[in-house]
């Protein structure tokens, strides 16, 4: 097989497994997560024989649509960076679907859950390959689908029909400005073919256009869950928790930033200053957030709100491969963490409060260690993989002296903070609930992809670890900043205060929580500064407002209007037209079909008669 | 004229359900199991001549029919014909109205309607009249057989239509009939002052290529079929009989009305009036567009207002008729293309929710969603289908109502005048997710309305029985077909457009020579390492 035809298995495989489970295995739960778990691990096989050499790609196009000149095609552009993502996306995918065997071990609608990742798996490997940017909207949109349905898989429940129902619309608005973004993209480039268009900016880069990047960012704006289209995303962990796992945390979310790296070139200096102090206020905004929150998953929503901050930081200081860099690394220790959550959650019996754990460490022994190096990666302690993508984005940040740098500090601070808050509560001190009282270790389906994913955490960040293959665009990012001036001094401040707030978060945590807290500490003392976090800036108010009161309010006053004014007066006042046509039908309103069909007839002999001219 | 033995086919489409209709009709005391059947070949026929002619369809004969077909009738003095054939703008139509034909018969066939066979022989007549409206290339039978499928609407709303159908009907009628005379009108027109004396589309248009009308008179006539075919389509503001009207009547005639014969408007535009009245729709260009932009907007607003799960249905179905007007509007290949792609799955998607919505109500006994809730537990399958018919209306990608707005929104962007239309008119990608969305969490999730909630635990609210399921599938694989291999329409239909020389294509494409572009043949090679 060539690499082509590899990279085509790739992609239809889920497609087949999804397929096969809708039509057949509905009701086959058992057997329609091993179809799925097998075309993971069959995509993951795929992608490995398609990598190409260092520095080769894999390119291959065929039409798809002919209109005039307008002409959209479905390609791959399997290069280095696609390669690298690739690839985590398939092993990460595959480790959490082996997960998900026992934690939906017991679920009822187990094919639509399994049906669901594949399609998942389908159209982010999709957007993955493709090598136009029409191609990638379509993917998309088809991600937006398969989040729409894994988020709303407890169908039953309220809060899964209204939070899905939010992903898919807010995500829709982003879609709004990529849609245009990409259709003036075509007219003006010629076509929406990532290599093409890079070709084109290179020759003139007065081509560069900063409404159509500005579009076309909106797209991630969306899908990231960046302000301020950052709502649904928290809302999003009624999924399942592999779910948030997988899309709500390691490749969907993770989607936009992979975007933003695969059309960098197409950036103004203004756009990308743009991005970049959006990512940053994103980070320490949501790191507050995180204080305010009591459910395990919640917190994790926010840490990953803030950590794609961090990633969209990174592009937006110009540093693409840094920020691949830590979307790589976070979706190994993120993914891990939301594991790790979903195998106490499930060991908990589906107590997701984190005041009423506790005392988990003792009864959860591979769960928790695990756990707690994924929290050392993500709060960047030195030597974990977290440690050198984020170390990374700083020094970026601070060679380029701004305030964003000491933004961006304080979030790893916050960070560290409010994981540090988590740890303690929940897995020291005594259990706090029945639930936790019985908790006990999950089965091996789980704990394999724990201990793996625990692995990748930890040595993840050693680029030379990597397969030579994999990562280039990461190598030439660190590269090209190390050959800035003053990165060796910014490089020891960097460590030092990243070391410094690792470590201040961690143990102030402790100290002002304690272990194993039966209620937030900062609530009860200081109830207004909990409260106002907890509001979280009343974004989800504000909107609630806007879409109850004012566009209902709106549409159901168009829709008075509709009936009254359009309907009243155009047709009333044709009232008199109205009534004769009436009165005329009447008469012949007999009822009786034999009596409509006679008149039809009757009226089609007298047209053809006067017609030919008999009369 | 000779006749090749598929020109027969094209007749024998029209002339099937035709017939079995009348048995239908005057069969009254036949067995049912032989009424079954004879329905049931009225209903498939015209699809399987439709996909025999479309596997048998010579591209190469742009500009011209496949498979004519030309009788006398008596009316030659007129230059009127029974002249039939397809092309590669018809030919998508000619299909569509083959597969919702078939999914609107299985379903009638086993509803239990009052009168069942006096039901499904109007249904048959709808059928056969909608064949004819597509095979025909003369103007008059165009005309002739639109009428002929609508008179059945008019009767089964009044028959067989839910509360409140006598006023609906009566609406309905009135606004149909004044924009079925319109456009009557301008036709006529059309013929009279081309001084063509033949109401054959074909020698219509080589004659007014040859000597066009004067600019005031195409503009004239243009605006009559515009607002004449505009009425028949739910143009803003004469859309109101539209909802109201799909909300009473019953299922069958709805997926027909609103799926394939309100298509018949649009193809008007598309194949007549604007091919030969370029002028006219260069005048009333703006005009276009205001109105369909009412049609995304107002419309998609009014729609997010309905609690009505038809009306609903309704409201949106007049909303993806923006998107289909302002294709037209930008008179390109791109635009034109892209609205009869809207055209083609919009109806499949359209017919399957109405046909949904029937199969809802049987359940829940109500159209009010803000009354059920959670009936995905009890039904699974159903909702399934309900989410996919909502995300094929609402342009997900995999359905072919992606590739209608797409295009659509391609055309816009493609010259500097209608560039800005494109944003307003995407915002309807928002409001339909708002509006589709809703609905599917209304009806199928969450927990029910304390109302609903008895209801829900009775015997008879089951899953999807198989005589529900096939009709829906027949729709659903044929929005995803479209939606996977779009070329199935488009290449056909691009090398006609292209040929229609009022249809602009941009000379060439910016900064091609900027880069090397790679030829098709390199296009499929693969550069591997």
């Amino acid at each position: 097989m060539t690499a082509t035809q590899y990279l085509l298995a790739t992609l239809l495989t889920p497609l087949a497994s999804a397929a096969l489970i809708a039509f057949f295995l509905r009701r086959k739960g058992v057997l329609a997560s091993l179809v799925s778990v097998a075309a993971a691990a069959a995509i993951f096989a795929f992608t490995v024989l398609a990598i190409p050499a260092p520095g080769e790609s894999v390119v291959a196009s065929w039409d798809w649509l002919t209109f005039g000149h307008f002409n959209v095609s479905m390609g791959f552009l399997f290069d280095g960076t696609s390669a690298t993502m690739l690839t985590m996306v398939a092993f990460v995918g595959f480790l959490i679907h082996v997960f998900s065997l026992g934690y939906m071990a017991d679920d009822k609608a187990r094919a639509r859950f399994f049906g669901g990742l594949s399609i998942f798996m389908f159209s982010m490997i999709g957007i993955i390959l493709a090598d136009n940017l029409i191609m990638i909207f379509i993917f998309w949109e088809l991600v937006g689908f398969s989040s729409y349905m894994l988020i709303g898989h407890y169908l039953d429940t309220e809060e899964a029909a209204a939070a899905s129902k939010k992903a898919f619309i807010v995500n829709r608005i982003g879609d709004l400005g990529f849609l245009v973004g990409i259709v003036y993209a075509y007219w003006h480039f010629g076509t929406t073919n990532l290599s093409e268009m890079q070709g084109i900016v290179a020759a003139n880069s007065e081509l560069i256009s900063a409404t159509i990047a500005a579009l076309l960012a909106c797209g991630f704006i969306g899908k990231s869950a960046q302000f301020p289209l950052h709502v649904w995303l928290p809302d999003a962990m009624a999924g399942p928790t592999p779910v948030s796992a997988l899309i709500h945390a390691a490749t969907m979310v993770a989607a936009g930033v992979y975007f933003l790296i695969r059309i960098a070139f197409l950036f103004p200096e203004s756009i990308l200053c743009g991005i970049a102090v959006l990512g940053t206020c994103v980070a320490v905004y949501a790191g507050f957030c995180a204080y305010g929150q009591n459910d395990i998953k919640k917190i994790l929503a926010y840490s990953t709100l803030s950590q794609l901050g961090y990633m969209a930081a990174a592009f937006g200081l110009g540093f693409p491969g840094v920020a691949l860099f830590h979307l790589i690394t976070h979706a190994f220790f993120k993914a891990l963490l939301f594991l790790g959550a979903g195998s106490i959650i499930h060991g908990c019996h589906h107590e997701q409060d984190i005041f009423k754990m506790g005392g988990i460490f003792g009864k959860m022994k591979i769960t928790s260690i695990t756990f707690l190096l994924g929290v050392l990666a993500l709060c960047g302690v030195y030597g974990f993989s977290g440690f050198y993508s984020k170390d990374a984005i700083l020094i970026a940040a601070g060679l380029q002296g701004n305030v964003l740098f000491a933004l961006l500090t304080l979030g790893a601070f916050l960070t560290a903070g409010y994981m540090g808050r988590l740890v303690w509560i929940v897995f020291f001190g005594k259990p706090k609930s029945e639930a936790a009282e019985h908790a006990h270790e999950s089965g091996l389906t789980m704990l394999l992809p724990l201990i793996l994913l625990a692995v990748l955490s930890v040595a993840g960040g050693y680029m030379s670890l990597w397969p030579e293959q994999l990562g280039q665009i990461i190598r030439d990012g660190k590269d090209a900043l190390h050959h800035l001036e003053g990165y060796d001094a910014m490089h020891q401040t960097v460590l030092i205060l990243g070391s410094a707030a690792a470590l201040v978060g961690l143990v102030g945590s402790f100290f002002f929580y304690g272990a194993g807290a039966t209620e937030d500490r900062l609530e009860k003392k200081a109830g207004p500064v909990y409260g106002f976090l907890k509001a979280r800036l009343w974004f989800d108010e504000i909107y609630g407002y806007y879409v109850a009161k004012i566009q209902q309010r709106f549409a159901n006053l168009l829709s008075v209007l509709d009936i009254f004014v359009i309907k009243g007066v155009f047709v009333r006042g044709t009232a008199g037209v109205v009534g004769l046509f009436g009165m005329c039908s009447k008469s012949l309103h007999v009822g009786n079909i034999h009596g409509y069909v006679y008149w039809f007839l009757l009226g089609l002999i007298f047209f053809w008669v006067v017609a030919i001219g008999l009369f | 004229m000779e006749h090749e033995m598929n020109s027969y086919f094209l007749l024998a489409a029209i002339l099937v359900p035709m017939l079995a209709g009348v048995m239908a009709l005057f069969g009254g005391r036949l067995n049912t199991s032989v009424l079954r059947s004879i329905t049931a070949l009225g209903f498939g026929v015209p699809l399987i001549i439709g996909i025999y002619l479309f596997c048998n369809f010579d591209a190469s004969l742009v500009g011209a029919y496949n498979f004519e077909f030309r009788a006398s009738t008596g009316l030659e003095s007129l230059g009127i014909y029974l002249h039939l054939g397809l092309n590669a703008i018809s030919l998508p139509l000619f299909l569509l109205a083959g597969v919702v034909g078939l999914a609107a018969g299985l379903y009638a066939m086993n509803a239990n309607a009052e009168r069942l066979n006096l039901y499904l022989a109007l249904l048959l007549f709808m059928l056969s009249g909608l064949m004819g409206t597509f095979a025909s290339v003369d103007v008059f039978f165009f005309y002739f057989f639109h009428e002929f499928a609508l008179i059945p609407t008019f009767i089964m709303i009044g028959m067989w239509g839910g509360a409140g159908r006598r006023g609906a009907a009566i609406e309905m009628t009135i606004y149909l009939t004044v924009g079925a005379l319109l456009s009557l009108l301008g036709l006529i027109a059309l013929y009279v002052q081309s001084g063509a004396e033949s109401f054959s589309l074909l020698e219509l248009r080589n004659y007014l290529l040859a000597q066009p009308l004067a600019e005031t008179v195409q503009s004239n006539i243009f605006a009559l079929l515009l607002f004449g075919f505009g009425i028949l389509v739910s143009l803003f503001p004469f859309h109101s009989w539209a909802p109201k009207g799909y909300a009473v009547a019953p299922s069958g005639a709805a997926m027909l009305h609103a799926g394939v014969l309100k298509k018949f408007g649009l193809y008007g535009l598309l194949q007549i009036a604007a091919p030969l009245l370029p002028a006219g729709g260069e005048h009333w260009f703006s005009v276009i567009v205001w109105l369909a932009l009412g049609n995304i907007l107002f419309i998609g607003l009014v729609t997010i207002a309905q609690k009505d799960l038809k009306m609903m249905l309704g409201y949106s179905s007049v909303m993806h008729m923006g998107y289909a007007f302002l294709g037209i509007a930008t008179f390109s290949v791109v635009g034109v293309g892209g609205a009869l792609l809207m055209m083609v799955a919009h109806g499949l998607s359209v017919a399957l929710l109405f046909m949904l919505a029937t199969c809802i109500y049987h359940r829940s006994q109500t159209f009010d969603m803000s009354a059920m809730g959670g009936l995905a537990t009890k039904a699974p399958v159903l909702a399934a289908f309900f989410v996919a018919g909502t995300m094929a209306s609402i342009g997900l990608p995999g359905f072919g109502n992606f590739w209608g707005e797409f295009t659509i929104f391609a055309a816009l962007a493609e010259t500097e005048t209608t560039r800005w239309i494109v944003a307003p008119a995407a915002i309807g990608i928002i409001l339909s997710a708002i509006y589709g969305l809703r609905a599917a969490a209304n009806i199928f999730f969450g927990p029910p309305k304390p109302s609903f909630a008895t209801q829900l635990e009775s015997e008879s609210v089951v899953d999807m029985k198989p005589f529900e399921k096939v009709p829906a599938l027949v729709l659903v694989v044929a929005l995803v077909l479209t939606g996977l291999f779009p070329r199935l329409l488009s290449d056909n239909a691009n090398a006609e457009l292209s040929n229609i020389e009022v249809y602009k294509v941009q000379d060439t494409l910016p900064h091609h020579e900027a880069i090397a572009l790679p030829t098709k043949e390199d296009a499929h090679k693969e550069v591997t390492h």
